[in-house]
């Protein structure tokens, strides 16, 4: 097996000194010096405490660190602590490091923590931002005993959010996959997941990584896969999540480019799995009971996204008129010449989402163009949303999520159709 | 005197049937060049046809905005119009070989230069189209990059880079037809020395707080626009 490995000499070397495993935690780093020894630590406190019979590596894959992120893991002191029942772990836990490129890919990142899986024979893997604000034992352990204790092949995580945070999974990630794919599946975009390694194995089979959409957002891909691979997915209960540090985080551009486009290209891969499909269905979840919607959030000023939908809309005609049926760009159109205060109903919006997903199956214009030609039209949608959800309570929200969801799910029979219809000739 | 003139109009007669005997087996080897051409073209075509619908051309041609251009000029699908021009060349090119047999005097030093110019007509619609590829390409991207992040004038920006490439396709075409050569460079070097001096004049003198605004915003406040925003994810 380690002759066929795309792996390096010098990495491969250090995983035959590890041998076989039965867990294996993967962080991608990228300038994480400051914050990769509380995660490390976090995790090598939950292994000893709650998975103490596992034989488990720590494998750090670095795209290129200038700030010595792969010293400061490998110098850190092992210190072996005793868990809540004074249980101890009973086998050595292996610390691996190594640089998979020159610059940061999160799609080559997994794929060398999958290559390595694959070596050493895991059963149970994990993947974990070294970015954590506050990593805890718990959190780790909540992540891995899915896939460890209820044979889960992939687990998502649940984490409790401000009511302005992670609005783009709120008004399209979550509801539109959940529709297309049919699971309830609540982050498939999220910096931490675990899967099996059977999960691992049939991923590391695909030649899907040279993509741009795996590249980027190798998890959604690999939950996708999972789902439409009828393997057992589930999620679990992580705890508040927090904010990305400012400037940590990509742009709304670059979120939508990775994510949408990520998704489009997962449509278009598996698309004989999901046309005939109907409704969705809940997936096991574990970890504490929980509400998912917080109440605290400072409040927006959402002026400058009416100015930036408004323009866009104007500017962008010519672009957006290929992609949108007539009925649906004069819609939109006459919302951008409203002046404020203006509602962005969700039929409007999953008819839009869905022609722009059909017409990126058509490929009218160039994929990657279409996508960032959502971005004016996503800014409109969030115009809406911030203005009706000014005074809203956690459960207000959590409704208008579920209504969102069922509107999306109505509606697939249009996404069918005008993906099964042949590109439109428009001049 | 009669006999003169009898003589005179034996002698054309007997110039005629010669000029004839002489011109018509030339005539019909021209018309089999020309037939000859005609299918020849036409196979052509069909393998070009074929071997661009395999090298997806109208997909590339679409993706990039070419097709919607070609549609608005009422042209057909970018496969179709450069097997359709293959045709044609080829068959101008047999016709002007059919026609040189002919020997008609004069004709023949034009015949043999338009046959020389026959491979850079085409290599100038080339470069046409793979500018007008190109330029509504990076012209769509520049559109959407600046109105994406809020720029001023993104259509001006757009409309600037979309005349630019076309000019500089422009100028390589007929740079390859050698038609006006040092006219062409220099109404190029003109113009774009123009735009660039324009450009200059506008940000240095006539838009000094605008260019002072737009370079504070690309230097701090540009990030801090970013995160007017709420998290997308």
């Amino acid at each position: 097996m380690a002759e066929d490995t795309f792996l390096g000499d010098d990495f491969l070397r250090q995983l035959m000194n590890v041998g076989e495993v039965d867990l294996l935690v993967g962080i991608p780093s990228y300038n994480n010096a400051e914050t990769i020894g509380a995660t490390v630590q976090a995790i090598e406190d939950s292994l000893r405490q709650a998975f103490i019979r596992d034989r488990v590596v720590i494998l750090n894959v670095d795209g290129g660190s200038t700030d010595n992120t792969c010293e400061a893991l490998l110098g850190m002191n092992g210190k072996r602590g005793t868990g809540a029942r004074g249980l101890t772990s009973l086998r050595t836990v292996h610390r691996v490091s190594s640089q998979y490129a020159n610059a940061p890919s999160q799609g080559s990142a997994l794929h060398s923590v999958l290559a390595a899986a694959d070596l050493l024979r895991a059963r149970y893997c994990a993947i974990v931002s070294p970015a954590m604000a506050n990593p805890s034992a718990e959190w780790m352990a909540n992540l891995l005993r899915p896939v460890h204790q209820e044979k889960c092949d992939f687990v998502a995580p649940l984490y409790r959010r401000s009511k302005y945070q992670g609005l783009l999974a709120r008004n399209l990630l979550y509801p539109m996959s959940r529709a297309v794919f049919g699971k309830k599946i609540r982050e498939l975009y999220a910096d931490e997941w675990a899967f099996s390694g059977a999960l691992a194995a049939q991923c590391l089979g695909r030649n899907v990584w040279q993509e741009e959409a795996v590249r980027a957002r190798p998890e959604a891909w690999m939950g996708v896969t999972a789902i439409c691979g009828d393997f057992k997915c589930g999620q679990s209960f992580l705890g508040p999540k927090a904010p990305i540090a400012a400037g940590a985080g990509p742009d709304i551009v670059e979120a939508i480019r990775q994510t949408v486009g990520g998704l489009f290209w997962c449509l278009e891969e598996q698309q004989d799995y999901w046309m005939g499909k109907t409704g969705s269905e809940s997936v096991a979840t574990f970890g504490p009971e929980h509400e998912l919607t917080a109440d605290e959030g400072q409040s927006l000023n959402a002026d400058k996204i009416l100015e930036m939908f408004q323009r866009g809309v104007n500017e962008l005609e010519p672009i957006l008129s290929p992609i949108l049926t007539a009925e649906t760009h004069a819609e939109i159109k006459a919302l951008a010449q409203q002046q404020e205060g203006f509602r962005f109903g969700v039929e409007l919006w999953v008819k839009t989402l869905y022609e722009f997903a059909a017409s990126y199956h058509h490929s009218v214009i160039n994929r990657d163009h279409l996508v960032q030609a959502l971005v004016p039209i996503y800014r409109g949608r969030l115009y809406s949303f911030l203005l009706e959800h000014a005074d809203s309570s956690p459960e207000e929200m959590e409704a208008d999520t579920e209504a969102l969801c069922g509107e999306f799910e109505r509606q697939k029979p249009y996404l069918v159709e005008r993906w099964k219809a042949k590109a439109e000739v428009k001049t | 005197m009669k006999d003169v003139i009898v003589q005179g109009l034996s002698q054309a007669y007997e110039n005629l049937v010669r000029m004839l005997a002489e011109f018509l087996p030339r005539l019909v080897v021209m018309l089999v060049i020309i037939l000859i051409g005609l299918l020849v073209a036409w196979l052509l075509k069909i393998i070009v046809r074929g071997i661009l619908r395999l090298t997806k051309l109208d997909r590339l041609s679409e993706e990039a905005g070419a097709s919607r251009m070609l549609r608005l000029a009422a042209l057909p699908k970018m496969s179709e119009l450069l097997s359709r021009s293959i045709f044609w060349i080829t068959w101008f090119g047999f016709i002007l070989i059919g026609v040189g047999v002919l020997e008609v005097a004069g004709l023949q030093e034009q015949i043999s230069r338009l046959l020389q110019l026959l491979p850079e007509v085409f290599v100038a619609i080339v470069i046409l189209f793979l500018g007008l590829i190109a330029a509504n390409f990076l012209s769509r991207a520049a559109l959407l990059a600046s109105v994406n992040a809020g720029h001023p004038s993104p259509k001006l920006l757009s409309w600037l880079i979309r005349f630019v490439i076309w000019i500089m396709a422009i100028s390589m075409a007929l740079e390859e037809l050698g038609v006006g050569r040092q006219t062409v460079i220099a109404a190029f070097s003109i113009m774009f020395g123009a735009l660039m001096l324009g450009l200059a004049i506008a940000f240095g003198l006539g838009g000094q707080d605008l260019a002072r605004r737009f370079l504070e915003r690309r230097a701090g406040d540009e990030e801090k626009e970013k995160h007017e925003e709420p998290s997308p994810l």
